[in-house]
């Protein structure tokens, strides 16, 4: 072990912070530092996940007040999952924007990959922290600097998208808020653990209403369906390595607190049905709505947002191989679409509009990066040997599992519709003549070599998915064992009084 | 040893692409080499009933070949190797070579997988690698890619997830995922589920093996992918749909007595699809589409002979599954050494091929005279055991309509040899030459297969037999002659043949005496050299007429013909793309109309809150 | 103070913190002008802060500060819990505001508009 879990949220803000200042001191340390940081990160949480896969769970307690009155971290094999994806999400994003676009000049560079660190820092805190409000805190942060990030090219529509995502945004906060609130006035704590245990006295109409606002506050960063009409706009505008963040990292942070809300904290029977269905409800309608798209990011925010749906509805089932399910297509999710948004961004590297039309006949200028898109292709569509298959299938024998037929039938007719859309593409890039005007960018070495980092990956996990599945198991059981969430942390308070 | 093979598919696939790259020839070997060593090590050292297990992210697979899948396997990797020598140099000069032939080697992987899966994960994780790698067939030289490639993707993807619902199901209700256990829990599943898993399993395998009217992805198909590819297309992989559809029929629905209505239905689907195709066949100008529609026809005669399930038919029906392989994979080798020699394949613009191309042209006349069924060669004995048994399971219908569409058949084979061979020699066509060796070897080897199967069906019929036996059908061996008149005394001999050779070797004995006797007062004539009444035809005449060849047939059939079920899929493409593009307009991109969203989201789920969530 | 005068003014400051949110609301969700929309939505923050900190007043309770010779003062103090909260809570409310403010002068620069309607390059 080389380090606590409070490193992983600590290191990256002070970082994060440091950087304009060691920045004057040397130009180049304000990509260097991040790129450090991140992969520090990374093996920190590793190892630490190995660590937590043996022993079980590790509780650190902040700030010397013992839970539940203070504030805890919860290192477990699901958060710590979620957090060993994020970290190196987060590294690949920095391997690939080292020097991307306006990232070459120093003042650009400095903001972006501030607001980069404190992104990767506030999700992380949000997947790891134990208490409401700091998780309320961390979403902010984030919050914040995808407002920041997303805004970050003058001259194209971002600041309107960006201003879109804030509006949405504040109005989450507020309910959010507002949820806490009631939480607190009924229960009288703010830890997540002690709120599971005392859930049940409260009295139910509160609990309801506290639930509804928690889901209205949480579902926009989740992106759940009538509340992310700021995503499509958000990721065309973004950077692409941005938006392959938030694709990778920020709606996995989302989806990680509406369902430890659901699962863990209340014990409302009919939420698991709610979440069924609104997974089911966000699922066909973005897809639906990414095949007539004329603009390649927002084909792919669509997307991702219906892979979101997906991954709700493969929660919502309740049971704890959904909840594996659930666990994998995130985790292939969060490889394939950074991949997809990575690629993609090179694709149209030199267009101002970012129109599907100007992919044509790409595969033989940008070879490498073209497979890379038609490998995203094919394993977020589903198509064994890549990794989207094993996804796919066990939320299927899920599904299947609970008798779900109808929804069996609706997932794989969406599948069908992905598969048109995305072939679409595909084709062109191969099989069509490029256009005059289009002006092929070649990456840089250090963009190839994230995006082939990513694309081995997808390999690996299609060949061999029993590398992970053993992480997933263990994980799934973490997130439907909520008395052993409750024990580990309220121990950890008792044995702090003696 | 089953690993080693699949090893050497995936190893030949890559270092395929990779050698390519640096050396053409070191790379034609590799493929080769990566086609035929798996074929001998799987006649030479598999046994069936070997079993391999892997366990993959807790799902249980389970590899082997039984007896059924022997017959198939043998489709497989004879037709495959045979289209692998001759793709070498039809392929000579295209582009993206590399690609072509790793993607040649992963479909013939992803079949012999098919055949080898003994659980339902593998078999279905071998078909999609099948259905994508002919994907990228077809979408290979680039014409046409939106519609012709994506309407198959979609066609397949539809039957494959139909698939994989039921398999799904199934893994729900058995707790396995083997077929045998399938197989044996599939009575105790109660009605619902009982209708609907063999139709879900046949939607699946009917897109594959173009059955009306999941069929309207294969003209085009066929005809876009290259002809070194179609003939495994057509040949061996509609194949896959044949033996899924006959375990589902035969292993799941074997307690469905014969006349039930299921099996009707898919008798007379498959009736209606010879109809249908053989139709179409004659209506073509392109060789490619007409050859497309072709196969479709004649995977309708076996699917008739499936559905009507007796030992009979189904001998029929594989019988003439194995003969379609090898004529139809020969056909449509004939149709690319045509396009490669004079560059198109259509027939109102070459013809009188006959005497720069002989060698194709004797190819190509064995495997027409074995699709139309005339004794001496294999189609005859296919076509008469299906007659047969739908004579003695008395489906008079049936046979009225496989008659009509044989009889019509005719006229699209008469049609395919005049276009291409028979008629006037043009002058454009001068300098055309004979295909390469390498292309010709195996179109003659094939044709000779269909002679000798013809001759000798009992090649076939014993292998057959013995899957069949493991299908649980009574042995046939020892029924042949009371099956069938056809056959003499050990089963394996048509009765008939001993006559027909008699006569043709009279034939042919006179024809070789006169020519040789009149050898040095022959007189090599052009085809002008005629005189009818007394006028001799000009030097620019053209005595040959191929449009519209067939124009009192199609007027006689057009009523018929209006309804296209191809309208009504791109009628049901286009609805649902403006449903799509209503819902999308939900995202009007006014920031407060994203805000109003979530207000009445909020405001819609407080007021409901006890029916939602169920307190 | 006594119990129901006390009573009246807890429900007082409820409904007057349940009003400001409407207005807030109100204004966020109709009015047609950027900065309109920014004020309201710091309507809702102040708010929702009210509320906060209406939640964890007890009767008669006195400030939350520990100060020597008044180390009994926790019997009676108010809960301090949602004090922290608010605090914390308007900072970032505060950040919020002036990033949407800069977001807005740039929308201005690039749309010479402020008007809402006007801003739709981005849809479907």
């Amino acid at each position: 072990m080389v380090g606590t879990p409070v490193l992983l949220i600590a290191i990256p803000l002070l970082a994060a912070f440091l950087i304009p200042l060691l920045g004057m001191l040397w130009k180049e340390l304000v990509r260097i530092i991040p790129g450090i940081v991140l992969a520090y990160m990374m093996i920190l949480s590793a190892s630490l996940l190995y660590y937590v896969l043996e022993n079980g769970s590790i509780i650190e307690v902040l700030g010397g007040w013992r839970p539940p009155i203070g504030i805890n971290l919860v290192f477990s094999p699901l958060t710590g999952f979620l957090t060993t994806i994020m970290t190196f999400l987060g590294f690949i994003v920095w391997l690939y924007s080292y020097k991307f676009k306006r990232n070459v000049d120093f003042e650009p560079a400095k903001k972006y990959f501030i607001f980069l660190m404190m992104l990767v820092a506030g999700a992380v805190g949000i997947v790891l922290t134990g208490d409401i409000f700091n998780q309320f805190v961390f979403i902010e942060i984030v919050g914040i600097s995808a407002y920041a990030l997303t805004a970050f090219y003058t001259g194209r529509n971002s600041a309107e998208a960006s201003f879109k995502y804030l509006l949405m945004g504040s109005l989450s906060a507020s309910s959010l808020l507002i949820a806490i609130a009631i939480v607190y006035s009924q229960l009288g704590t703010l830890n997540m653990a002690e709120i599971a245990s005392t859930v049940h006295l409260m009295d139910p109409t509160f609990k309801v209403i506290a639930m509804i606002f928690f889901i209205v506050g949480i579902g926009i960063e989740a992106e759940i369906f009538p509340l992310n009409g700021w995503a499509p706009d958000a990721y065309t505008e973004a950077p692409g390595p941005i938006g392959a963040a938030f694709a990778g990292i920020l709606v996995k942070a989302g989806i990680y607190a509406m369902v430890r809300m659901v699962f863990t904290l209340f014990d409302v029977p009919g939420a698991f049905d709610f979440l069924l269905a609104i997974g089911l409800i966000t699922l066909i309608i973005a897809e639906t709505a990414a095949v007539k798209q004329d603009r390649l990011k927002r084909m792919l925010a669509y997307s991702s947002i219906g892979q979101m749906g997906l991954v709700i509805v493969a929660f919502g089932i309740g049971t704890i191989e959904g909840v594996y399910a659930a666990l994998f297509l995130m985790l292939n999710h969060a490889i394939i679409k950074p991949l997809l948004f990575l690629s993609g961004s090179y694709l149209v590297f030199n267009s101002k509009d970012k129109y599907i039309s100007e992919v044509n006949g790409l595969g033989k200028y940008l070879p490498i990066t073209s497979i890379l898109f038609a490998l995203g292709a094919f394993a977020i569509v589903g198509l064994p040997p890549f990794a989207g298959f094993w996804s796919k299938l066990s939320v299927l024998m899920a599904a299947a599992n609970e008798g779900m037929l109808l929804i069996i039938a609706l997932i794989l007719m969406v599948s069908v519709v992905e598969i048109v859309y995305y072939f679409r593409v595909v084709n062109r890039i191969y099989f069509f003549e490029k256009s005059k005007d289009v002006v092929p960018h070649r990456p840089s070495f250090n963009a190839l070599l994230s995006m082939i980092i990513l694309g081995i990956l997808i390999i690996v996990i299609g060949f061999y998915p029993d590398s992970v599945t053993g992480i997933l198991h263990k994980a799934a059981d973490d997130l439907m064992n909520t008395e052993q969430y409750i024990n580990n942390v309220l121990s950890v308070g008792k044995s702090l009084t003696n | 040893m089953i690993y080693i093979i699949f090893l050497i598919f995936i190893g030949g696939a890559v270092t395929t692409y990779l050698v390519g790259k640096i050396s053409s020839i070191l790379r034609d070997i590799v493929f080769l080499s990566t086609i035929i060593v798996p074929a001998v090590l799987f006649f030479t050292e598999i046994n069936i009933g070997q079993i391999v297990n892997i366990s993959v992210a807790g799902l249980q697979l389970q590899w082997g070949i039984t007896y059924f899948g022997y017959i198939f396997a043998l489709i497989v990797t004879g037709l495959g190797v045979m289209a692998a020598i001759y793709a070498i140099p039809a392929m000579k000069g295209k582009k993206n070579l590399n690609f072509f032939y790793s993607n040649f080697i992963i479909t013939i992987m992803a079949m012999m997988g098919i055949l080898f899966s003994r659980d339902l994960i593998s078999f279905f994780i071998f078909w999609e690698i099948m259905t994508w790698s002919s994907y990228l067939m077809v979408v290979y030289q680039g014409n046409d890619v939106q519609k012709i490639g994506i309407k198959y993707f979609v066609f397949s993807a539809v039957g494959a997830y139909a698939m994989l619902m039921a398999i799904v199901i199934t893994y729900s209700l058995t707790g396995s995922m083997m077929i045998d256990s399938l197989v044996a829990a599939f009575p105790g599943f109660d009605f619902t589920l009982q209708l609907l898993i063999p139709i879900l399993f046949l939607i699946g395998f009917g897109v594959k093996s173009a059955m009306m009217p999941l069929h309207v992805w294969a003209p085009g198909a066929y005809s876009h992918a290259p002809m070194a590819y179609t003939s495994v297309f057509s040949g061996a992989l509609s194949k896959m749909g044949i033996y899924g559809m006959i375990i589902v029929m035969v292993s799941l629905v074997a307690y469905i007595p014969e006349g039930h209505w299921f099996r009707e239905i898919i008798a007379w689907l498959g009736g209606i699809t010879a109809i249908g195709g053989t139709l179409w066949a004659v209506m073509q100008d392109d060789a490619k589409k007409m050859l497309a529609y072709s196969s479709v026809a004649q995977l309708g005669y076996i699917i008739v002979g499936i559905g009507i399930g007796t030992e009979l038919a189904m001998l029929a029906s594989l019988f003439m599954a194995v003969m379609h392989g090898l004529f139809k994979g020969t056909l449509f080798m004939v149709v690319g050494a045509v396009e490669k020699q004079t560059g198109t394949t259509n027939f109102t613009e070459v013809t009188g091929l006959i005497r720069k191309m002989p060698w194709t042209f004797l190819a190509a006349l064995m495997s027409i005279i074995a699709l139309a069924g005339i004794p001496p060669l294999g189609g005859f004995v296919g076509k008469w055991m299906l007659y047969e048994s739908l004579i003695s399971s008395n489906h008079y219908m049936l046979v009225i309509a496989v008659f009509f569409s044989s009889t019509a058949a005719f006229l699209y084979c008469y049609k395919f040899l005049f276009g291409f061979f028979l008629g006037q020699e043009e002058k454009e066509w001068e300098h055309v030459k004979e295909a390469p060796a390498m292309m010709v070897i195996p179109m003659i080897i094939m044709a000779i297969g269909t002679f000798v199967l013809g001759t000798f069906p009992g090649l076939i019929l014993n292998p057959i037999d013995a899957g069949m036996q493991e299908l649980g059908f009574v042995a046939t061996q020892g029924k042949y002659w009371e099956m069938s008149m056809l056959f003499n005394e050990w089963g394996n001999v048509i009765l008939l043949q001993p006559i027909l050779y008699g006569i043709m070797a009279v034939f042919v004995f006179f024809f070789v005496f006169l020519t040789i006797k009149g050898f040095k007062k022959t007189r090599y004539v052009t085809t002008k050299d005629i005189s009818s009444s007394g006028e001799i035809p000009l030097e620019h005449e053209n005595l040959t007429y191929s449009q519209n060849f067939f124009q009192p047939f199609y007027r006689a059939v057009e009523p018929v013909m209006k309804r296209q079920i191809d309208k009504y899929y791109d009628e049901f493409g286009r609805g649902m793309e403006a449903f799509f593009d209503f819902v999308r307009r939900i995202y009007t991109g006014n920031g407060q109309t994203y805000a109003l969203y979530v207000v009445i989201f909020m405001v819609l789920l407080l007021i409901f809150k006890d029916f939602i969530f169920g307190l | 103070m006594k119990n129901e005068l006390f009573e009246i003014l807890q429900f007082g400051i409820y409904s007057a913190s349940i009003l400001l949110i409407l207005i807030g609301l109100y204004a966020v969700l109709t009015k047609r002008s950027l900065i309109k929309i920014v004020i309201g939505l710091s309507i809702i923050d102040a708010g929702i802060h009210l509320l906060l900190v209406a939640i964890g007043y007890i009767n008669m309770g006195t400030a939350p500060i520990f100060s020597p010779g008044y180390e009994d003062a926790a019997a009676t103090m108010v809960d301090p819990v949602p004090q922290a909260l608010v605090l914390t809570a308007i900072v970032i409310g505060f950040a919020v505001t002036a990033v949407a403010l800069s977001l807005v002068i740039r929308l201005y620069r690039h749309h010479h508009t402020l008007e809402i309607d006007e801003i739709k390059n981005l849809k479907w």
